[in-house]
């Protein structure tokens, strides 16, 4: 069964290769149609008809990924522009529409340490064990396309039926019989989704934005970026991200606009190479989404701008801090386009002073009254109301380590280690005035010093805490290489951890856990795992 | 690599010409084992020494290898489980081929591969897909009967019906019999082609049980002609949090007397992969992975457990019951005495060569 994973594996290496679908620069464009009529119709045509083809809607990540395995399985050859061609190609005509992505947008964008939840436990099972389910609602077909996809899927990896993960059931017949006409269901080939999208016009990227978001173990960031027009759906891309005093980046890169808004970018910002992964909203007034780091994807930053042009009212995209203690004065930073210097914090936070005022900043210093009401308030900037919220408390109720369960993996040879970002989070009890139930209040992330501990007494046993890497100040676990380690027979240097964090608030202290699995290697990195 | 590998194979097979020809007038026992990237060697355990290293024609990576009574021919199911190759032992010639697949359908074979006692017919089950040009199309599963008198290019000569997901097959002391496992275990016959019996494992129903899980992939049953494989199964009469909710378990098949017998002999605590039932004591039998253990089929109790220096897939037994052989992974066959499981000696595969998912089997020549 070794050997089934090669193909797999060689895809992952090939996808990695050369990064995210599209995103280096398109010198000599390729026609993708004459791509799929020079090097696709060999197989898939029949009677002047392209099959299986036109039956299927993906994402660019989904297309490139059936690119590569017919190259893989099928010696299909495409040079790097054919292939971005042929993805750009069938992404912009089948792709997903907006409204059909967004449920997904936590795979597409490679955020860590997600778990997907499929509708039904069976769709659990039989995809979501051994993929991420998202991979399959990210595809678009009809029953007896998606019933093609099942001979496809088991005449290519034969041994599902037979692995840990697919034996305990009748894998095929389930596979065959039940899945084509449920998946067909939920996500049908046609839909008014998409036939509204593909026939709308899109507004294009080029502009100038101003940007936000926060990068775990960092911070919070808010800046600008600058996207030049050059060629249809292609951009030059400039950055600069404030991380805070002292720490501004500048970058520079390409991004190409798929399926008018899906944003596939690369850039080097600062001293890294960043890939980064947004979408449009629909009326393109907004870009979300995620950068990380090429190589590490686990390690990144959310991401989220507004177009900074004279149409632009008060839209509103980052607030600085996001959390108030009752009593204090402090100094708050709202970041946007077109900004009225007038703003209405809510009930107790008043401004006493206006430290800066222009249409991309808003600076003042608030006075939170001691009586301010606690929570999570809406803020209006030139009586628009916002989306960013702000967050009012008298003392911190609790801690949660955010991952609650994250996963590292040990490194080596041919595979870098994946580290473990994790970020304190504090919450206010709610109405309950219990910690750890659901109406707790999120107020943002906190500053915390962190640790590492045995989670179990197996753990304790095998003293994982020594072999399995070690704790960075700001959070981020280095797990160690992968072995072979003779000193930790049948375990090598895996483990199983209490991550700790301690936040101090005023003269108090609140510690939380989460759970650290560090692992074994993942060999093949799929763009969509 | 390959080159030094094929090289020193050869040198094995001038140096030691014959040498399992020679031995067979003390009807001594030799280990099968196979290793990447196509090998066969032939082991003299007595010595702790690869004897021979052949070079089996076309692709690998090999895995299965069955051989009937007399010992003289060993088939390996090879080429990414597509074909079966027969090597006469004693001259190292490939004297039988069967290729499963055809451009048209790929067919594949997951290590349920069983030769007759007399070596006359061989049984493959195979799993079929039609590569249309545009499309593929999953068949229905069969278990592929070939005449091994067929040569280098040897067809089914017939085919019947048989579930899916089998992964382990032998024949019986019934000549028209075959035993498949594979959900359950299956008891063909194999002139009529008739599934004859079907030994409920998945599908038995034992109060407070839920259905095991198995996947033997491993075929040691030679020396005390008794199929076995560990199982894990849930007790289900249980919390899930408590010990007892998983339960390690082995299931024996009496080759001879055709019955099944299964027994739970721990909470799930290891991994285990494989097992062999003693000879010598036939309600003993030894398990393995990242440990060795034994345990008593009879009162399901674990007799005894050590911890191994390395991970093993196989496992295989002497035919007095007194040496215990383990590998079928990295480049080491081990050898532990049955009794103490003090580790006795070691042999190497020629080149460091990778013994990736092979079996290791016992011939008597």
């Amino acid at each position: 069964m070794n050997r089934m994973r090669r193909p797999l594996r060689i895809a992952g290496a090939m996808a990695l290769a050369l990064g995210v679908a599209g995103v280096l620069p398109a010198h000599a464009e390729e026609d993708g149609r004459r791509v799929i009529d020079k090097k696709c119709a060999s197989c898939h045509l029949e009677n002047g008809k392209l099959t299986r083809i036109p039956e299927i809607r993906k994402t660019p990540e989904g297309w490139d990924m059936t690119v590569v395995r017919m190259g893989v399985w099928h010696k299909v050859e495409l040079t790097p522009d054919e292939r971005r061609a042929v993805v750009k190609y069938l992404a912009d005509r089948q792709g997903l529409a907006p409204s059909e992505s967004a449920p997904f947008r936590f795979l597409t964008e490679r955020r860590p340490n997600m778990q997907d939840a499929p509708p039904d436990e069976e769709l659990a099972q039989m995809c979501g064990r051994c993929h991420s389910y998202g991979r399959v609602a990210l595809q678009r077909r009809d029953e007896n396309e998606w019933r093609k996809l099942m001979h496809t899927h088991l005449g290519q990896f034969p041994s599902a039926e037979y692995s840990a993960l697919g034996r305990d059931r009748n894998w095929w017949e389930i596979a065959r019989d039940k899945l084509p006409a449920k998946l067909a269901g939920l996500y049908p080939k046609n839909t008014d989704a998409w036939r509204d999208w593909s026939r709308a016009k899109h507004r294009p990227a080029a502009g100038r934005w101003v940007v936000a978001g926060e990068r775990p173990g960092w911070g919070r960031y808010t800046g600008t970026m600058t996207a030049k027009a050059k060629g249809k759906d292609r951009y030059e891309v400039s950055y600069e991200l404030r991380f805070g005093a002292g720490n501004t980046v500048r970058g520079q890169g390409d991004a190409v606009i798929y399926t008018g808004y899906e944003w596939r970018g690369s850039a080097q910002i600062g001293n890294e190479d960043t890939r980064s992964i947004f979408a449009l909203s629909e009326d393109g007034s907004r870009i979300g989404g995620r950068w990380f780091l090429k190589g590490a994807d686990e390690i990144g930053a959310s991401f989220e701008a507004v177009r900074a042009d004279k149409a632009t009212k008060n839209a509103l995209v980052s607030v600085n801090p996001q959390m108030l203690r009752a009593g204090e004065t402090v100094e708050l930073t709202l970041a946007g386009a077109g900004l009225d210097a007038k703003i209405d914090l809510g009930p107790g936070v008043e401004v006493v002073e206006w430290l800066d005022k222009s249409a991309e900043e808003l600076k003042v210093r608030v006075k939170v009254a001691s009586d301010a009401p606690q929570g999570v308030r809406k803020l209006s900037v030139g009586g628009r109301e916002s989306e960013r919220t702000l967050a009012v408390y008298r003392q911190i109720d609790s801690v949660r380590v955010e991952p609650a369960f994250g996963v590292a993996r040990v490194g080596g040879g041919t595979n870098p280690p994946m580290t473990a970002q994790f970020d304190a989070v504090a919450f206010l009890d709610g109405a309950d005035g219990k910690p750890g139930t659901d109406d707790d209040i999120r107020l943002g992330s906190v500053p915390a010093t962190w640790s590492t501990e045995p989670f179990n007494e197996r753990a304790k046993h095998d003293e994982d805490l020594k072999f399995a890497g070690h704790m960075e100040p700001h959070g981020q676990f280095l797990p160690s290489f992968a072995g072979p380690n003779p000193a930790r027979r049948g375990l090598n240097n895996v483990g199983n951890l209490a991550v700790v964090a301690t936040v101090a608030d005023g003269g108090r202290s609140l510690n939380a856990k989460g759970q650290l699995v560090v692992t074994v290697q993942r060999w093949n990195p799929t763009p969509l795992r | 690599m390959r080159t030094l590998h094929l090289k020193k194979a050869r040198m094995a097979l001038v140096a030691l010409c014959c040498a399992a020809a020679s031995a067979s007038a003390f009807a001594a026992e030799y280990l099968l084992t196979v290793t990447r990237p196509n090998s066969l060697h032939i082991i003299d355990p007595a010595k702790r020494e690869v004897v021979r290293s052949i070079a089996i024609p076309g692709d690998g990576v090999p895995g299965s290898i069955v051989v009937p009574k007399d010992g003289k021919i060993a088939y390996v199911l090879t080429n990414r489980m597509e074909s079966v190759v027969g090597i006469e032992l004693d001259s190292g010639k490939q004297v039988f081929r069967a290729d499963f697949s055809s451009p048209e359908r790929r067919i594949k074979g997951f290590f349920a591969v069983a030769v007759s006692e007399d070596g006359r017919e061989l049984y493959v089950h195979q799993a079929p897909v039609v590569l249309g040009r545009s499309e593929y199309k999953v068949e229905d599963t069969y278990i592929a009967v070939f005449d091994t008198a067929d040569g280098l290019k040897a067809k089914p000569r017939r085919t019947f019906p048989a579930p899916r997901r089998i992964s382990l097959m032998a024949a019986t002391g019934n000549p028209d019999h075959l035993i498949a496992l594979g959900w359950d275990m299956y008891l063909f016959n194999t002139k009529s082609g008739k599934l004859e019996k079907t030994f409920p494992v998945r599908h038995w129903d034992r109060p407070g049980l839920g259905e095991p899980d198995v996947l033997a992939m491993w075929g040691t049953f030679e020396q005390a002609r008794a199929l076995s494989t560990p199982y894990y199964v849930a007790k289900t009469d249980v919390p899930p949090d408590s010990p007892e909710a998983f339960k390690a378990g082995i299931a024996v098949f009496d080759l001879d007397a055709e019955t099944l017998k299964t027994v739970e002999f721990e909470n799930a605590q290891t991994a285990i992969f494989s097992s062999v039932v003693n000879p010598a004591a036939r309600n003993e039998a030894f398990l393995v992975m990242n440990q060795l253990s034994k345990v008593d089929t009879d009162t399901g109790k674990l007799l005894k457990r050590v911890e191994l220096e390395q991970t093993f897939y196989a496992i295989n037994i002497s035919g007095d019951g007194k040496e215990i052989y383990l590998g079928g992974a990295l480049d080491k066959i081990a050898i532990h005495d049955a009794e103490t499981f003090a580790k006795k000696g070691e042999i190497m595969m020629p080149g460091g060569a990778d013994q990736a998912i092979g079996w290791l089997r016992v011939v008597k020549r």
